[in-house]
């Protein structure tokens, strides 16, 4: 394991911060950590990178106890903080090089580092005309300017356009699979989670409330994409298919809950032919978006369905 | 290289290649030159014997550094948080002691450019009296310590801090404080409280030995109490940097 | 008389005493201080004697003497403001007697040079006239304590070298970018 949390606990001026917060990632992963604003998923963050001392639990970091990191530990870590902030008046590839030198010099040529996230044209530019994104991209970089085993980002693709999105999520992914970094993502963008992670722990009030493999957790019940069918008639629920579960009934409107690889046009057409007369047929978001609403939730449901 | 050279460098550079660090310098610089102009404008300032005017520029000189190594003191930990490049810097594999020297060395880098820069004004203004030589030495011996110790006390508040401007005020308010004797004159000076701030005050003691070398022309030895308030309080002010430099704010 | 001679020579001050006697009851000699130096320049103190002695045969009320100062340059006549030059602008008496006298010392500091006349003047309440003492006139020379010539080029040529050095790296900066 390149990070072992069980049972985080923080507190900062007698406020709880963390209470116990578990996160699990192999070599080779992607973690996607989710939670709403003030969560804690950043404290946590600094808790795993030995910014703050933890209250409670245990923490290693490539299988040893991280206490007080090593800095074999940390020299394995590569870091794109929330900010993507730079020294203004330094161009790129100086802010490289300078950066590079703190882990013991460069580790590979730095015009290659900025080709891999799309700022070499702008190389020796000053960081100071940069566009968010390119600042984005720029942090991308100083996170894997000494070739880390462990990449800990925190947004990495906000601030970008489609394009930018999917090249570093292309990125990210060969550097998991190809070349066995394990990927901390902390995040609000579900597609990134969707497309990129191989676990997910969610967060909420500085506790993690799921976690799991994503295929795990998106294929059971109650956690696929969900639809809100409007129906003529009252239909027998026993003749829905495997895979498709009822959730919530209100009037005509009948809510259903589709574990992946469910195709919902096949479905809706099953379902006409065994009699449900669908009229109307609302998408309500897809499995992770609900999961988190569900584990993130105040105060469960605020629609007044009828729980089945 | 070194880490704290790493840090060191990035520091000088700031000063001498960033914009921020160049009007610094610029701010410095105006500060001595409106002194030495109002020194040959003003009827009164002029006819002062040349020890005096030389005496009044050192320690225009120290009062100007000290405040440059304030701004750049406050800068130092709280500037980075506010600009996102203090958890790069957490986060790489050096200490905090390790930062902290590096910080400290630019304050230091910073005085030095500070001092070569004021070498010309104290030339310009003291090149006819006989005291130019002890008032480069002198401020160099007490202007030191108690520029950097300035600087180091602004930092040690940025990193406790993380506000560039909370560090910067109350750093200046105890500035404020220490130079009275340049901003109040004697008179205050002559009370009870007075002498007393006098006697713990660094500022104090480095304009008083400006005054005693200078113009009295006194021995370096009977300036060896005085060096040890302003060594004693540079000691001090840099332990509070340490201390504070530890568990920089950095969210 | 040399240029140099002439910025640093001194100003004759009168050897002997000079005294006013106005047809009134006041009469004021002035004379400078034995010690006064024979060449006073720019930063100097002067000091000058005034002997205010009431000659007339009826007592004087609310005296007032006042030393008085004019700049006699050419092209720069003037009364000096003596702000700068002397703390002990007046003094008052409430009453001299027939045959009193005041002696007073008057220092000044010499600020600015150039030809002077100094002179002490007395007014009291019952009489709607002023006397004066005779004046003295002297010279003060320049001292240069600060060289304008070593200054002005430090003062200027360093915050220019800096503004210039901004400049420049704001225009390598602005050629490199994107």
């Amino acid at each position: 394991m390149f990070v072992e949390a069980e049972h985080l606990k923080l507190t900062i001026k007698s406020t709880s911060i963390l209470n116990d917060v578990n996160l699990h990632l192999a070599g080779g992963k992607i973690y996607g950590l989710l939670g709403p604003n003030g969560a804690g998923k950043s404290t946590t963050i600094a808790v795993i990178l030995g910014l703050y001392d933890t209250d409670g639990g245990t923490l290693k970091l490539f299988d040893e106890p991280a206490g007080k990191h090593s800095m074999e530990a940390i020299q394995r870590i590569g870091v794109m903080p929330e900010r993507a902030g730079f020294y203004d008046w330094m161009s790129a590839r100086e802010y490289l090089e300078w950066y590079a030198e703190l882990y013991g010099g460069i580790q590979f040529p730095i015009s290659d580092l900025l080709d891999q996230v799309g700022l070499k044209h702008v190389s020796n530019s000053p960081v100071g005309h940069f566009s968010r994104g390119m600042r984005q991209r720029l942090a991308l970089a100083r996170a894997l300017s000494h070739n880390p085993d462990l990449l800990i980002l925190d947004e990495p693709t906000s601030g970008l356009d489609p394009r930018g999105r999917r090249e570093i999520h292309d990125l990210l992914l060969s550097l998991a699979r190809e070349k066995g970094t394990g990927i901390l993502l902390s995040t609000h963008l579900l597609d990134d989670v969707d497309r990129l992670c191989d676990f997910i722990g969610i967060i909420h009030k500085g506790q993690t409330v799921l976690e799991g493999s994503s295929n795990e957790l998106l294929n059971t019940p109650g956690s696929g994409h969900k639809f809100r069918l409007r129906l003529r008639n009252i239909p027998n629920a026993d003749t829905l298919p495997n895979g498709v579960h009822l959730t919530g009934r209100k009037g005509n409107w009948w809510h259903v809950s589709l574990s992946s690889g469910i195709n919902p046009p096949l479905l809706w057409r099953a379902l006409l032919k065994s009699g449900w007369q669908i009229s109307e047929i609302h998408g309500e978001g897809n499995g992770l978006e609900e999961l988190y609403f569900q584990m993130t939730s105040e105060r469960g449901n605020t629609f007044g369905e009828e729980l089945l | 290289m070194t880490p704290v050279r790493i840090i060191a460098v990035k520091e000088y550079r700031a000063l001498l290649k960033n914009q921020r660090g160049l009007v610094c310098l610029l701010a410095f610089s105006i500060l001595l030159s409106a002194f030495a102009i109002v020194l040959i404008s003003n009827r009164e300032l002029s006819l002062l014997d040349n020890a005096q005017v030389v005496y009044m520029m050192t320690g225009t000189i120290t009062a100007a550094g000290a405040l440059i190594a304030v701004i750049l003191g406050s800068d130092s930990y709280a500037g980075e948080r506010e600009r996102g490049t203090l958890i790069p810097l957490l986060t790489a594999p050096i200490t905090p002691g390790e930062l902290l020297m590096g910080k400290a060395a630019g304050i230091i880098i910073a005085w030095g450019v500070m001092y070569g820069l004021s070498l010309p004004y104290l030339w310009a203004v003291g090149a006819s009296g006989q005291n130019l030589l002890q008032a480069v030495f002198y401020l160099a011996l007490f202007g030191t310590p108690v520029v950097l110790g300035f600087g180091y006390l602004s930092m040690a508040l940025s990193a406790e801090t993380g506000h560039v401007l909370t560090a910067l005020l109350n750093s200046l308010l105890v500035l404020i404080f220490s130079t009275s004797p340049l901003l109040i004159g004697p008179g205050l000076r002559n009370s009870a409280a007075g002498r007393f701030l006098d006697a713990i005050n660094p500022f104090s003691g480095a304009l008083n030995t400006y005054d005693a070398v200078i113009i009295d022309g006194n021995s370096f030895l009977a300036q060896l109490p005085r060096l040890a308030l302003v060594v004693v309080w540079l000691g001090l002010t840099f332990a509070a940097a340490r201390v504070a430099s530890r568990h920089p704010r950095f969210m | 008389m040399s240029f140099k001679k002439i910025f640093f020579a001194i100003v004759v001050l009168s050897i002997t005493s000079v005294v006013s006697t106005h047809a009134g009851t006041i009469c004021i000699s002035l004379a400078p201080d034995t010690a006064n130096s024979s060449r006073p320049a720019m930063g100097n103190f002067l000091h000058f004697h005034s002997i205010i002695k009431n000659i007339g045969d009826k007592s004087v009320e609310g005296l007032v003497a006042w030393i008085s100062l004019i700049e006699i340059d050419p092209g720069h006549e003037q009364p000096v403001d003596l702000e700068d030059w002397s703390a002990h602008k007046a003094i008052t008496v409430a009453r001299m007697k027939p045959g009193d006298t005041l002696k007073t010392v008057w220092p000044i500091r010499l600020i600015q040079h150039g030809r002077y006349r100094v002179a002490i003047c007395a007014a009291d309440r019952n009489h709607p006239a002023i006397y004066t003492s005779p004046p003295l006139e002297f010279h003060v020379a320049k001292k240069p304590v600060i060289q304008s010539n070593r200054i002005f080029p430090v003062a200027f040529g360093l915050p220019l070298l800096l503004i210039g050095l901004i400049f420049y790296r704001k225009r390598q900066n602005r050629r490199a970018r994107i």
